[in-house]
């Protein structure tokens, strides 16, 4: 009887330690999946993109009416010719006046609609526009690099028409150091007082080492048809301070300065077509305020100080900096149609890398919405989000959202 | 003077999770009636429990280190005095225990990175101080002695007291059988990190 008790004792041990072999762990498998997504894939995209045609507005009242060039007329023209340290000037229009130091030019235009035609090469060179009336810049296969400053500055505020010839491929290139006027603004590689349109069928590069790529004091308007890259190194990619019309086109950016934007409207920025993409590489940048406090600024690849609309287009920005931000808005934003994706892959050591951060709302009711943040979230707003009905996906995550109708 | 060789296994989880695995022996001496010495080294084999961290706002996972299996090395020594009064005895248990565990690599997935990432877990030596009070009862013509005893595990704070309550049943002074219940309570979770528990133990012992 004892020995029964014995092996019954020793046999229940056994048994207890053979069934005692199941984890205790929380099950963990669906969670770790949504973790481990990988993002989007967001690279510049220089490929051809088959686009509608560009209607010009005939319509006077429209607002936009004055931002076609083809609604002014072009019959004055002045051809310009870089050529390595000189440029040639040929044609003459009454009220323009130019000067000439080098392959540096001057421009007094005080007599209206003035096309300017630019070509040639120089690695010492620029243009400066003064006077308020619109004017046109033909690229026709042009290439400026001012090692001192702005390869193009127009300090008029009138419409700067940037036409890209067809067919060719024009080229703008600051310098690592601006030599500055006083009480005159000089603030990227392509920099215009008042707002700049871009038009034609060319492409255009710009590399920015000193400040910014493209920049206006007013808005930019993107036709269809161009082609933009921009490679700036020191401060943000493409700037406009009252606002950017994104009507179509292919533009590509990149930025690797710390706290660099790619793109940033300081107005409604609004987008309805054409392939916008921009890579914000930078990480926060780190410095002191005007009471001395530190002050940290983190790097976003799409930045709007107010509304963002996207009523169609392929829009892409990744940032991939520490802190860094796809999109980041101090306003709202409306999805309407359209391809946006934000994918934010940096670390997390000064500010959060969210791929949208919005402090006011977020509006979805059509097109494909993409956000992925991999070290917080992937979208957050200040205010809520609304996504209308009728969608086909609808996913939030805790590294993606996507919503698709 | 006597020689000890010990097995433990402990489960968790009500039986379905293995929890630990011990292997020892000890010697002891008796160094007068009433007093005994002992020296002794254990060999822990421990299933660490799973870890969850979250972020600032306690609801987002920050780290999730899965259960692993892991060794420890404790040795002690202890003395040990008894007072009998007729059937009843008492005894006060003094134990230096010193318990290393070396370090380790471990699996951890990092919420933030979205991946697994090798954690160390870093090797690290500990001193307890044990004290038992325990009353043995040995009941005339009963075949089993009830026993119960209260022990304080001390470090810098008191970490652990365990109340334990339970009986004995010795067959021919070979066999000795041991049922008790047991609940323990933790003030700070040391490396056993065991929480506060009730339970029910069956222990075995042949004398050579």
């Amino acid at each position: 009887m004892k020995k029964v008790l014995r092996y019954s004792l020793l046999l229940s041990a056994l048994a207890l330690a053979m069934v005692s072999c199941q984890k205790d762990d929380t099950d963990m498998a669906a969670i770790l999946a949504e973790y481990q997504v990988e993002p989007a894939s967001v690279e510049l995209d220089f490929t051809e993109l088959t686009e509608a045609p560009d209607v010009p507005v005939t319509d006077e009242n429209d607002s936009a009416f004055n931002d076609y060039e083809e609604n002014s007329p072009w019959n004055k023209v002045i051809n310009i010719a870089f050529d390595g340290e000189n440029a040639t000037v040929s044609g003459s229009v009454p009220g323009v006046a130019i000067q000439s130091d080098g392959a540096h030019l001057t421009i007094l235009n005080l007599s209206g609609p003035v096309k300017f035609v630019v070509s040639g090469k120089t690695t010492n060179g620029s243009l400066k526009f003064y006077g308020d009336k619109r004017f046109q810049i033909l690229l026709n296969g042009a290439e400026i690099t001012n090692p001192h400053g702005a390869a193009i500055n127009n300090q008029g505020s009138k419409s700067l028409y940037v036409v890209l010839a067809d067919g060719t491929v024009n080229r703008l290139q600051d310098g690592t150091s601006y030599v500055m006027v006083d009480e005159e603004d000089q603030k990227a590689a392509l920099f215009s007082e008042g707002q700049i349109i871009f038009s034609g069928h060319g492409e255009l590069s710009v590399i920015a080492v000193g400040r910014g790529g493209i920049r206006s004091d007013d808005y930019v308007r993107i036709r269809p048809g161009v082609k933009i890259y921009v490679n700036s190194s020191a401060l943000d990619g493409l700037r406009a301070n009252d606002g950017i019309i994104v009507d179509g086109g292919v533009v590509n950016i990149e930025t690797t300065g710390a706290g660099a934007k790619g793109v940033r409207s300081g107005g409604v920025m609004t987008v309805n077509g054409g392939r916008m993409i921009a890579v914000s590489a930078g990480d926060t940048r780190v410095g002191l305020d005007d009471d001395g406090l530190t002050d940290t600024t983190a790097c976003a690849a799409l930045y709007c100080d107010t509304l963002l609309t996207v009523k169609g287009g392929v829009l892409k920005f990744k940032a991939t900096g520490d802190g860094g931000k796809g999109l980041n808005s101090k306003w709202d934003a409306q999805f309407q149609g359209g391809t946006f994706i934000a994918v934010a892959t940096g670390t997390r050591m000064v500010k959060k890398p969210k791929g949208v951060k919005l402090d006011g709302s977020l509006y979805i009711s059509g097109g494909y919405f993409y956000s992925y943040s991999k070290r917080s979230d992937p979208v957050e707003t200040g205010g809520t989000m609304h996504v209308a009905t009728g969608y086909t996906t609808y996913s939030l995550g805790p590294k993606v959202v996507t919503i698709a109708f | 003077m006597n020689v000890d060789f010990g097995t433990e296994f402990r489960s968790r989880n009500n039986f379905r999770t293995a929890d630990r695995v011990s292997l020892g022996a000890s010697i002891s001496y008796k160094v007068l009636p009433w007093l005994k010495a002992s020296g002794g080294y254990d060999l822990l084999i421990d299933n660490n429990h799973e870890k969850i961290t979250y972020q600032d706002d306690g609801v987002s996972y920050n780290n999730w280190r899965p259960s692993y299996w892991g060794v420890r090395h404790r040795f002690n020594v202890t003395l040990t005095g008894s007072y009998k009064v007729q059937r009843v005895e008492l005894s006060l248990r003094e134990r230096w225990q010193y318990t290393y565990r070396p370090s380790k690599l471990i699996d951890n997935f990092d919420f933030d990175e979205g991946e697994w990432e090798d954690h160390e877990v870093r090797g690290k030596g500990k001193n307890v101080l044990r004290s038992r009070l325990q009353l043995d009862w040995d009941i005339p013509k009963c075949k089993f002695d009830p026993f119960a005893s209260v022990e304080f595990h001390t470090t810098d704070i008191l970490e652990k007291t365990r109340f334990i309550t339970g009986v004995k049943h010795t067959v021919k002074k070979i066999h000795s059988f041991k049922l008790y219940y047991r609940y323990q309570n933790v003030n700070r979770n040391g490396d056993d990190d065991e929480p506060n528990i009730h339970l029910v133990g069956l222990g075995y012992t042949y004398k050579f």
